[in-house]
């Protein structure tokens, strides 16, 4: 057999192949379009110059029109508060469902496997089934509200521009609450039980415990989960495409929404790259963080 | 002394476990005063580390009492036992230093930073950490996380120490001189511990009360040299000492007074006490009590050997028989494999079980 071919078979050859195909995989349909978009954003590029490869140069053009967008600080302002409130809800939620879940009675996993069921739901679907549950008129969260006393008058959730946001906000958290509990579940499940006995023998209680041993222990998984939240948070598309398409008047515009409506809606595919190139700014500084809370691993 | 001083700093009163259908623990009675180095022994799965943690209150007891200090604690939860237990896995905290590590439970109480750092310093010096008080756990050696497990429980100056074989994570010379380290803490704190051990020499050379237990029964509890001397049964009999006592199936003679071996050659040996002409019975020679002669000699039963091992120490040899016998010789031993030696024991050291029950004949 050739020295190449054994390499291959058993060598350092066959690691390098592998990391090889894995880099242009990645150069090839993430690092090029990645590189293209930020050349757009310097293009003017409408519907008739798409098909070449090259086009008008116009420098910082599309940057300041998006900035001086009169919907600019809205997207801006929903996008923050749609990710952290997301983000925030979906961790909590998730975290004491996976500490719930952690107690480990009869059925836990078995109830803990059915949540799961959510989140393998296609977003468009999810979409159209919080369409129902918000509906103004016969929506069961308007039910509820209306019956508990907590409102007088039914909300109209996708129409009313002041809880547009908040509609696909709460569709969002119900999405995304499994993801977190399943990983902060596998956090917890990893804490070795004779912590928790020894801190019991030294005289620490139930909330003791979670402050000293359980959270610092859980640094790395909180750190990722958070991190892979905000980033997955900022992906939502479908929510938002289902329920409110952004509107009504934009109240429900964030910006991964409105890249995506000036590219193809309004055919400024210059002006949809500059806030795709200030997202991936941002998700670059989240993934960051997030590999170095996956590095700081705290075992023993 | 005043009359709380007397009672049993540990006590279990007909204690049962049940994990489930499971019977865990049966009928347990043990009294553990002040002061005593008490060793929990058995064979893996016996339910030794299942009555160390009913006693820390990391299981709960089915039925029965348990009291600590005199206090009744089946309802009380660990954390308000006041005692420090030293597990196998250590179950350091990986994330805090060993300083942290050892004064957790002071930081918990609300004991100021200064005077735990004092007493952090203090415990260091003992267990012998006094470099180490910055690391994490996982920068430190097998031996030296063992050390930190110690000085976790010492600086409490808690009620009781449980340990669940501390030891058994260590290699064999670490292992002999932890516990000699271990006793002489003991001794020098006077604390009452409770020390859990599959190995019965680890019991034997620490504990002044040695529990030996079997499937979830506390099968004899005494001094290490009585559980040696007087066996209450075959089970215990074997479990202590090693090399494990020889257990030969026999017949008392027609004189009540000498006992034929059931083995080649039907050799006969004396026995301390009379017995009904024709009993059955199992004879147990330990194999440090067997003298080793001329097969002529008399008094000597001659007997084929197998093998011998030598370790320089003490030579051992194996009989060419069923059940095969294990003599031991101190020092050194010309037999060879395929000699016929010549033995013979002590008629009071000849113990003698019922073969039905396995209960000690004869006291
Ligand atoms: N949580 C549990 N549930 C069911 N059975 C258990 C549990 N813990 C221990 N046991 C059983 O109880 C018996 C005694 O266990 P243990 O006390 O750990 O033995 P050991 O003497 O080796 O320390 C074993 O048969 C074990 O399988
Ligand atoms: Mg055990």
């Amino acid at each position: 057999m050739g020295r190449l071919a054994r390499s291959l078979r058993d060598g350092i050859g066959f690691d390098t192949l592998l990391v090889f195909f894995t880099l242009a995989y990645l150069l090839a349909f993430a690092g090029l379009p990645l590189l293209y978009n930020i050349v757009l954003s310097f293009q003017s590029v409408d519907m008739f110059a798409l098909g070449s490869l090259f086009h008008e140069v116009t420098g910082l053009e599309n940057y300041r029109a998006v900035f001086e967008d009169p919907l600019a600080r809205t997207v801006l302002w929903n996008t923050i508060l749609f990710t952290l409130g997301s983000v925030l809800f979906q961790f909590t939620l998730g975290f004491a469902l996976a500490l719930f879940f952690n107690q480990a009675f009869p059925g836990s996993t078995w109830f803990r496997g059915l949540f799961l069921a959510g989140w393998v739901m296609p977003g468009l679907v999810v979409g159209v089934l919080w369409n129902w549950l918000l509906s103004g008129d016969f929506g069961v969260i308007n039910w509820l509200l209306l019956n508990t006393g907590i409102i007088d008058d039914p909300i109209f959730w996708r129409s009313d521009t002041d809880y547009s946001l908040l509609a696909v906000m709460l569709a969002n958290i119900w999405y995304g609450v499994p993801f977190n509990m399943i990983l902060l579940s596998v956090g917890l499940a990893a804490i070795p039980e004779d912590l928790y006995e020894a801190a019991e023998l030294d005289g620490a209680t139930a909330v003791q415990r979670f402050f000293t041993i359980t959270l610092p222990m859980m640094r790395s998984t909180i750190g990722a989960v958070i991190a892979l939240g905000i980033i997955f948070t900022l992906q939502q598309f479908d929510l938002f495409a289902a329920i409110t398409s952004g509107g009504p008047a934009g109240s429900s515009m964030v910006a991964q929404y409105w890249s995506w409506e000036l590219s193809f809606r309004q055919f400024d595919f210059g002006r949809g790259a500059v806030i795709a190139v200030m997202m991936i700014v941002v998700v670059l500084g989240v993934a960051a963080i997030y590999v170095r809370s996956t590095r700081q691993e705290t075992r023993l | 002394m005043t009359a709380t001083d007397q009672k049993p700093q540990i006590e279990f009163i007909d204690v049962d476990k049940h994990y489930g259908s499971f019977h865990a623990l049966k009928a347990i009675n043990l009294a553990i005063p002040k002061g005593q180095f008490v060793a929990l022994v058995g064979p893996s799965g016996c339910g030794k580390s299942t009555l160390l943690r009913t006693l820390a209150g990391l299981e709960k007891i089915t039925s029965g009492t348990l009291n600590i200090a005199g206090e009744r604690v089946n309802d009380i939860p660990p954390r308000k036992r006041d005692l420090a237990m030293v597990f196998q896995s250590y179950a350091l905290y990986p994330h805090m230093n060993v300083r942290d590590n050892l004064t957790y439970a002071l930081r918990l109480k609300g004991v100021s930073k200064a005077e735990r750092a004092r007493k952090a310093d203090e415990v260091a010096a003992v267990i012998g950490l006094d470099n180490l008080l910055d690391r994490k756990p996982r920068e430190l050696s097998g031996g030296q996380r063992q050390r930190v497990a110690m000085g976790r429980a010492i600086i409490r100056e808690p009620k009781a120490f449980l340990f669940d074989e501390p030891l058994s994570n260590l290699d064999a010379s670490l292992r002999v001189r932890m516990r000699k380290e271990i006793r002489a803490l003991h001794d020098r704190i006077g604390s009452t511990s409770v020390y859990v051990t599959h190995d019965q020499i680890e019991a034997m050379t620490m504990a002044d009360h040695v529990v030996v237990m079997q499937a979830g029964v506390i099968e004899q509890q005494g001094a290490p040299l009585t559980l040696y001397e007087k066996p209450v049964n075959r089970f215990v009999a074997g479990f202590i000492g090693s090399p494990a006592m020889n257990f030969v199936p026999a017949t008392v003679d027609d004189t009540g007074q000498t006992i034929r071996l059931d083995l080649k050659g039907q050799p006969t040996i004396a026995i301390a006490r009379r017995f009904p002409p024709g009993t059955h019975v199992v004879a147990g020679l330990r194999p440090e009590h067997v003298d080793i002669g001329d097969p002529d000699a008399a008094g000597y039963a001659p007997i084929k050997i197998s093998a011998v091992e030598a370790t320089g120490s003490a030579t051992y040899l194996f009989s060419d028989d069923d059940p095969e016998l294990i003599i031991v010789a101190a020092g050194g031993h010309s037999a060879r494999a395929g000699d016929t030696v010549g033995f013979k024991i002590a008629p009071d050291r000849v113990h003698l079980f019922d073969p039905k029950t396995g209960i000690t004949l004869g006291d």
